[in-house]
């Protein structure tokens, strides 16, 4: 009668398009200060401390940590729905559908660490304030922590631009299979793109 | 030519509940065979490779035209109606295997049922008054009836239930045969009157939510339905009666 | 007012005519329990393709009722029962309003409104069309309209559930029917107050042809073994363009002559367009019975078949490709799937092929048969096209027949008159003899396969009754029959279970088909005329085929003295052999006249 799992199903499309989206543009933005240096890096995330408290607190859970939890909770319930295929059926958008469940399992373990680790644990229980150095000293410090780190970004940056397009056909934007094509393309050069970004400034801590 | 052979390997089930296992049997190749003649000459020979008389394979077909949507099973892995299957245009040894998606009720056969049922969940009809003369049908856009007519091909062979990655026991999606029905009666329009009671019915859970886009029912389907652009449609109309549910009242 | 009874009617039968007959019982307030070998949106039904006659005169042709009346009874050869076609075709506009309500998708013109289309037989525009899948489409409008009668309560339908007889009560009225689950292989009597037997066409019988491989005629002959007459079974309709293949024969509809195909072969290096020569008035669109003769002569006795072999051109390579997209897109698919080619380019090789039954189980105006409370509506009745249908007028004929017979149905049920219903007892035993009848068929372990016999059935059936008979081949033909009968008795069976033992029903379809095919040939061996479909050829004194001074063969000529008869065939339940009596039928409407195509008709 009312429509529950249309609503929340909807709901999981907007927040992970809006919200989620904007958080990981965020990180993707502060991240690449990295590229130019310590200064920047440091720069941008000192900005964010002028946010008062309260207010920053109330951001990070209300448009942050509410909207990931249902978004991955509710996501592993639409996971759980699919019985992924692409081997049968190895059209380039069931690439894409599996692709978009496997990238989600893989973001709920390395989200789980990566919030727990640097936001959780470095941040609120050892009290350190996140810097450029120790980022570079995470990263430089085990290769395989940098490779998982590339690999998340990677997976949310799919996750994302793949959602494009399909929050674009779930919403009925592009009805066509020309629309939904073009979409699909720009959606999947803008992921190139991130992970380019991504690339550069993971590897900024390398070379400086 | 005539001792060109085709070889088969088919999963047979003899029951619900009995466990799959495979046999392999030969049939000579004719040109322009296809899978339901080589079936039909397995009943008149059910001997497998190995010289055993087994009971012939069952499965289900019956227009072998293409228009009944009877004889689909999984060839070589896809999805098909089994009478347009050209042998030419198979890998060999075929491999034939029931449509998992649905239970399976012997052999190849399996029972398609929900399929009919969804049709009934969605409201996929007219609602006339009777079958009595009433007065004349309105007039039709023909772009529009051109439209449908594609959409009325469907003929519920499950070939897209059964590539969609949404539909199976993990889950209750209707699939996209009977979603897309839906915008069928939508379009009449007598069948319009009901648009909003079909468009809230596929808001129900199972219905378009469920759908993920993988888009392998465009792939499949062999009446070559445009499924995912009306599902779009469909979801373009779905949120615009979502809105109204709940600001009209 | 007190509410009317529901009452409980059996509807055999999925397609066209079964749906049409329990939506119109559902409407006037009874019930139906719906069996159907498959489900009833896979019926053979929506194999039709090219349209349903009706007079809607909306091409500025003048077209009239009287005309489609006249040119079915005229194709029919003047041996349809006239009353009962004039009721239809006067029906048949007003049914085609009725599908366009349901939502049927006709093809339409520019402007909104049915387009029409020619088809053979007719001079007029009269088809309406939704593509090149008609049947399709009215089937599945039907279907929808059933699936919400059901979902209201009205029907109970029993999906692959084979229909094995119908069971009497002690005044002999039907009142129920014993079934089997086709998947399970449960066998269950059901009480009806009424039976209405839906379940279409013979065409398995001849093996190859353009039917579904459910089309077997097994529930006809299951009934004319229990007293129903069947009537003019030996005018069996061969379709002039058919696809030839190795599992069937497939239809290419008669709409391609119809949006301008033109059917030829090469003679002298030369294509030759036959039809047109031969049938300067109608050309092309000549109905079907004359169009196979004439390709089954060119290719048989002339030898001018495509490459020697039994195949002739039919072309539609010179009309505009998009125009046959919108026109007959579905069909040309199918050829090119199926074939190889593409039909927009280069012409289709067909050959005739068997495709429909005019005769079958005896039924009056309201759709009775002779025993009280079974009726017959559909293919397998023998109504409306005497001996020859015209293309278009089954879709017609089906859906008209059940609007008569569903509310006749109901009238009967509560008429009072069929006497007490089923007791528990009767019903028992009627499955009782059926479960018997299904363990001795499980058990068999003889010599011949069912479905190898099958295949030579339908070679007989085609080499001695198909488009040209003579006394001779058809005295063979029964000879033949009885030894292929006797065979069954000795076919062994492989699959002796009871889940989906499609094996063993198909044995007993099997001797069904084998007492059909006796019924068919033994009609046209003592039906000493030509008339529709039916063309036999004299014999000299030497029981040699006769031929003329030009070497052509000598048809015997239409005898309205004797045979302007329905043939009645009767089952004699000592020898197993069909009687065939003559019955008078109404002809009064239009006075008989010669039939020729060569010409344009003169009423």
């Amino acid at each position: 009668m009312f429509h529950t799992t249309f609503y929340l199903r909807r709901l999981h499309s907007l927040c992970g398009l809006f919200c989620l989206g904007a958080v990981l543009f965020e990180h993707i933005f502060t991240n690449s200060m990295a590229i130019f240096g310590p200064e920047a890096l440091n720069g941008s995330l000192a900005m964010m401390e002028l946010i008062p408290k309260p207010i920053f607190l109330a951001l990070e859970i209300g448009a942050i940590a509410t909207p990931l939890l249902f978004h991955g909770i509710y996501g592993i319930y639409i996971a759980l729905q699919a019985n992924n295929n692409p081997g049968r059926f190895g059209y380039v958008r069931n690439w894409n559908f599996a692709l978009q469940r496997y990238t989600a399992w893989f973001l709920v373990v390395f989200l789980i660490w990566h919030v727990g680790y640097l936001r959780f644990y470095t941040k609120g229980v050892t009290g350190t304030p996140i810097s450029y150095e120790l980022l570079q000293n995470l990263f430089t410090s085990s290769p395989i922590t940098t490779f998982l780190y590339i690999l998340g970004m990677f997976a949310a940056i799919f996750h994302f631009c793949n959602g494009i397009t399909t929050f674009c056909m779930t919403w009925g934007i592009t009805k066509g299979p020309r629309s939904q094509n073009v979409i699909s393309m720009i959606s999947m050069g803008l992921c190139a793109a991130m992970c380019c970004i991504t690339l550069v400034f993971m590897g900024s801590y390398f070379v400086r | 030519m005539a001792d060109k052979m085709v070889r088969f390997i088919i999963e047979r089930q003899d029951g619900p509940n009995e466990k799959p296992y495979n046999q392999e049997f030969d049939v000579p190749y004719r040109p322009a065979l296809n899978v339901v003649a080589s079936l039909m000459e397995i009943q008149k020979n059910p001997v497998t490779v190995d010289g055993k008389r087994v009971p012939p394979v069952v499965w289900e077909c019956n227009c072998l035209e293409k228009v009944c949507g009877a004889c689909m099973m999984v060839i070589n892995g896809m999805a098909r109606q089994a009478c347009c299957a050209l042998i030419d245009e198979l890998k060999q040894p075929i491999h034939l295997q029931p449509a998992r998606t649905f239970p399976v009720i012997r052999d190849l056969l399996i029972d398609r049922s929900v399929m009919f049922e969804s049709l009934k969940k969605i409201q996929g009809w007219v609602e006339v008054d009777g079958s009595w003369e009433v007065k004349d049908a309105p007039i039709q856009n023909p772009y529009t009836a051109e439209t449908a007519y594609e959409i009325s091909h469907c003929m519920t062979c499950g070939c897209c239930l059964e590539a969609c990655p949404n539909v199976g026991p993990q889950s209750d999606f209707i699939g996209p045969a009977p979603t897309v029905q839906a915008y069928l009666f939508n379009l009449h329009p007598l069948g319009k009157f009901d648009a909003p009671k079909r468009l809230n019915a596929l808001m129900e859970k199972g219905g378009i939510t469920s759908c993920g886009n993988s888009q392998n029912c465009v792939e499949v389907c062999p009446k070559s339905i445009k499924l995912t652009t009306y599902l779009a449609q469909l979801n373009r109309d779905v949120n615009k009666q979502a809105l109204r549910n709940m600001f009209d009242k | 007012m007190a509410a009317k009874p529901e009452n409980k009617i059996i509807v055999v039968g999925g397609g066209l005519s079964g749906l049409m007959a329990t939506m119109k019982i559902c409407e006037g307030g009874g019930k139906v329990d719906l069996f159907s070998y498959c489900p009833v949106k896979r019926s053979h039904s929506l194999c039709a393709q090219g349209g349903i006659n009706a007079c809607m005169d909306t091409k500025g042709e003048h077209d009239s009722i009287y005309e489609h009346f006249d040119d079915t009874v005229y194709g029919g050869d003047f041996l349809a029962d006239q009353i009962a076609v004039k009721g239809m075709v006067e029906a048949a506009p007003k049914l085609i309003k009725m599908f366009d309500r349901m939502g049927v998708p006709f093809t339409r013109t520019p402007e909104g409104v049915l387009d029409l289309r020619n088809f053979g037989g007719q001079k007029n525009k009269r088809t309406c069309f939704a593509g090149s899948t008609t049947g399709q489409q009215l089937l599945y409008a039907l279907d929808e309209q059933v699936r919400r009668l059901e979902v209201k309560g009205k029907v109970q339908k029993y999906e692959f559930w084979e229909f094995i007889k119908v069971i009497k009560n002690k005044e002999g009225a039907v009142r129920g029917i014993v079934a089997q689950n086709m998947n399970t292989n449960e066998i269950v009597a059901f009480p009806g107050e009424v039976v209405i037997l839906a379940t279409g066409g013979p065409g398995q019988v001849f093996g190859r042809c353009t039917a579904s491989t459910i089309c077997n005629g097994s529930a006809v002959t299951a009934v004319y073994k229990q007293g129903a007459h069947i009537g003019n079974p030996e005018f069996i309709q061969i379709h002039p363009t058919a696809i030839p293949g190795s599992d069937k024969n497939r239809l290419m509809s008669e709409a391609c002559r119809g949006e301008g195909g033109r059917v030829w072969v090469y003679k002298d290096g030369k294509p030759w367009y036959f039809l047109e020569e031969m049938y300067p008035a109608y050309g092309n669109l000549v109905p079907r019975d004359v169009a196979s003769r004439a390709i089954y002569k060119v290719c048989v006795h002339m030898g001018l078949g495509i490459n020697g072999e039994n195949r002739v051109y039919l072309d539609l390579s010179h009309i505009p490709a998009d125009y046959l997209e919108h026109k007959l897109g579905g069909i040309l698919e199918m050829y090119s799937e199926f074939v190889g080619d593409d039909p927009r380019k280069v012409p289709m090789e067909i050959f005739p092929s068997v495709h429909y039954s005019m005769g079958g189980i005896w039924v009056d105006r309201l759709h009775h048969t002779n025993i009280p409370g079974l009726m017959a509506s559909g293919e397998c009745d023998y109504q409306y096209h005497g001996a020859n249908r015209l293309g278009a007028n089954s879709l017609l004929s089906a859906t008209y027949s059940g609007t008569v017979s569903g509310p006749e149905a109901l009238r009967l049920a509560r008429s009072g008159e069929l006497g007490p219903m089923l007791t528990q007892e009767e019903l028992d035993a009627a499955r009782q003899e059926c479960v018997e009848e299904f363990d001795k068929i499980r058990a068999m372990d003889g010599e011949e396969n069912a479905h190898r016999l099958h295949q030579e059935l339908g070679e007989l059936m085609y080499k001695y009754v198909a488009i040209e008979r003579d006394n001779n081949g058809l005295d063979q033909c029964l000879k033949e029959l009885k030894g292929i009968l006797k065979r069954w008795d000795n076919i062994g069976v492989t699959d002796h279970g009871t889940v989906a033992n499609q094996e063993a029903m198909f044995v007993r379809q099997l001797r069904n088909m084998i007492l059909y095919a006796m019924v068919v040939t033994k009609a046209a061996r003592m039906r000493d005329e030509s008339r529709g479909a039916h063309a036999k050829i004299k014999l000299d004194a030497n029981g040699k085929q006769m031929k003329d001074a030009d070497g052509e063969l000598v048809f015997m000529g239409r005898d309205d003295e004797h045979f302007m008869r329905t043939t009645i065939v009767d089952y004699d339940p000592a020898t197993e052999e069909p009687q065939v009596s003559y019955m008078e039928f109404d002809h009064s409407l239009i006075k008989p006249r010669a039939r020729n195509y060569a010409v344009a008709k003169k009423e």
